[in-house]
């Protein structure tokens, strides 16, 4: 019962996770691209939401959807004027991989330089409480009010987003340009529109994932380091390029994370999740739930 | 293989410094050892001081790094963010030998380069199988995961690290050298970095460094024309970990103490931001890099102190001027075009 209330506990911060490794995988698949940046982009979400629930006494809701836009936006700005020249000259992806190493190192410092580096609270979103999800022989299970919500916001915007990927024609687009992005040159479809509509939406979800995580941890420019990287870690378990993967990674990262911090020691509760990037791509690099893709050389 | 891909002669890639830059740097060069010879040898003689002679080992110890940095970078052509790794793996190694075992530094040295560069060996693995972009990412988590291995143990010291270093004695001890104490470590410093560099030039003129030369253009060629890919890879990686273990273990005893934050991902992004603005592939041009990166932010640091700002924004200019290097000078921004035709 312990252990089950321990990966209880994790998969509220999973879902957190799986939000960021969508946006990440998504970028990948598309644009082939590992934005670095995403990272920064949660924690640009997880400021404005701040400062609409705090300066602007914003309901949590309107709060929410302004961190996720302004998540969206900044992802968009980011491609347009940082990786968008780069893509254009036919730069080698590792070079645009260190430009966003470098937009990721100037965003973080330039929002510390202007908000200032210490950690800020967002006020208290809802009211806190143990919800009890089952109980038998004197056990029982429970989760805390705001983990729930943010499980159910997050399971939410999943199907919305499956829906969206499978249902309508520009996800259905964005799947044939995950493919083979020079067959849907061909084929019409605007690749660049494409492309800032998978920034978008990628930025959405990193900036609602940030509002998300405000409300249970304090924020700080630097926040989008950590959690950045674990998103990827978890788009990379569940196999870059795949949605669900990378959804039911997050998940999983978030409840091996949990029981390492209450089995083995606090401390190497970071390093997880470095550890199972590593030896996914090492051992078996399309993941979970990859397509094996041959890397032509 | 593409017809265009074959050159009539195999050449290292070797872009030169800039005209500009070279003599000037040279002439920085010889300027700074005359001052510091007389500081060294001829008593009472102070004529840079203590600060100017820290940089000064800063930037030898970073120029070492980022040179053998370049074995990865520059001469097989695959891109690593975790250099900061065998630079700490060196560092912890000798602090513990020297701290537990109570050996000398001289012993501890070597031992540093040789468990550095199994770690180099180690993290070569990988790159056999992932490339490009994945192994930029592969790199970066394993020096993650080594520092949080570094903040965990108690043998390392936990989050505090290991104070009390023992420093390095020629009979002498080494900070009893010279006027400030740094003199010693600088030589030692500039010693290491000769001999790096040396050997480095030495290496991309050897039949290994066409092999290195060899598996950056074409791998699948390369192993045609009958070279090991696998070994040719590990080997840069285990080179390049060996200098920056030992270059480790020397900032470690200068310092007299290593913390887990010399593992931290910012430093390998500045020792490839070096070789980047450097120009990947070129020795002087690692150099000047690493200097460049040393001595500007702390230009920075002083201006804020003489203007008495409240911030210091080199850190998001850092982050700019990746951007704008790999944006317009992709090269590297210190020298001029490749002389390869």
């Amino acid at each position: 019962m312990i252990l089950l209330q321990q990966i209880l506990n994790g998969i509220a911060v999973g879902g957190v996770y799986s939000l960021l490794a969508v946006g990440w995988t998504t970028v990948w698949g598309i644009v082939g691209m590992i934005n670095w940046t995403h990272g920064e982009v949660f924690m640009t979400g997880a400021f404005v939401g701040y400062f609409f629930a705090t300066s602007l006494h914003a309901p949590f809701w309107v709060a929410a959807a302004a961190g996720a836009i302004a998540g969206g936006l900044m992802a968009v700005v980011v491609d347009k004027l940082v990786y968008k020249p780069l893509r254009v000259q036919g730069a080698p992806k590792v070079a645009i991989l260190i430009t966003a190493l470098g937009a990721s190192t100037l965003l973080k410092n330039g929002f510390s330089l202007t908000f200032g580096p210490d950690p800020k609270g967002y006020p208290p979103v809802m009211p806190q409480r143990l919800v009890t999800l089952f109980s038998a022989g004197g056990s029982t299970l429970t989760m805390n009010s705001l983990q729930l919500f943010i499980l159910v916001t997050t399971v939410a915007v999943m199907l919305a987003l499956q829906y969206t990927i499978s249902r309508t024609l520009t996800g259905r687009a964005m799947l044939a340009a995950a493919q083979d992005r020079e067959a849907v040159t061909l084929m019409g479809a605007p690749v660049e529109r494409l492309i800032s509509l998978t920034f978008l939406l990628s930025g959405l979800l990193g900036g609602l994932a940030g509002v998300l995580v405000g409300t249970l941890y304090a924020i700080d420019p630097y926040m989008g380091s950590m959690a950045g990287i674990k998103g990827w870690a978890a788009a990379v378990l569940g196999g870059v390029g795949s949605i669900s993967g990378a959804m039911v990674a997050g998940v999983l990262l978030g409840v091996v994370e949990n029981l390492t911090s209450a089995y083995i020691s606090a401390g190497w509760r970071d390093a997880i999740a470095f550890g199972i990037m590593i030896l996914t791509l090492v051992i078996h690099p399309s993941g979970l739930l990859g397509l094996k893709a041959e890397d032509k050389v | 293989m593409r017809l265009t891909t074959l050159k009539p002669r195999m050449r290292p890639d070797r872009p030169a410094l800039n005209r500009a830059l070279r003599p000037l740097g040279w002439g920085a060069a010889g300027v700074v050892m005359l001052l510091l010879l007389l500081d060294t040898f001829v008593p009472g003689m102070a004529l840079i001081n203590s600060y100017l002679k820290h940089l000064l080992f800063i930037g030898l110890i970073y120029s070492t790094l980022a040179v053998s940095l370049n074995f990865v970078v520059g001469y097989i052509g695959q891109t690593s963010l975790g250099h900061a790794a065998f630079y700490g793996v060196g560092a912890y190694t000798s602090a513990m030998l020297t701290l537990y075992a109570k050996v000398s530094f001289w012993v501890a040295l070597p031992a540093a380069a040789l468990i550095a560069g199994l770690a180099g060996a180690i993290l070569g693995l990988p790159s056999l199988r992932v490339k490009g972009p994945f192994l930029v990412i592969v790199t970066y988590g394993f020096g993650e995961m080594l520092r949080f291995v570094a903040i965990n143990l108690n043998a390392t010291g936990g989050p505090a690290g290991l104070p009390g270093l023992p420093a390095p004695s020629v009979g002498v001890p080494l900070d009893q050298i010279g006027a400030t104490g740094k003199e010693g470590y600088i030589f030692l410093a500039l010693g290491l970095l000769g001999l790096l560099c040396f050997l480095a030039g030495r290496l991309g003129r050897s039949p290994i460094g066409r092999a290195f030369e060899a598996t950056k253009a074409d791998e699948v060629a390369a192993s045609a024309m009958g070279i090991n890919t696998s070994a040719t890879k590990l080997l840069a990686f285990t080179v390049g970990a060996v200098f920056a273990g030992m270059a480790g273990s020397l900032y470690a005893h200068y310092l007299s103490y290593v913390s887990p934050e010399i593992f931290s991902s910012g430093e390998s992004i500045l020792i490839l931001a070096m070789v980047i603005i450097g120009g990947a592939g070129s020795i002087p041009g690692a150099i000047a890099g690493a200097f460049c990166l040393t001595l500007v932010p702390e230009l920075f640091k002083t201006a804020r102190d003489v203007l008495h700002l409240q911030v210091d924004p080199w850190t998001t200019l850092f982050g700019l001027l990746l951007i704008l290097v790999i944006r317009f000078w992709p090269k590297g921004l210190l020298t001029a075009k490749s002389s390869t035709r």
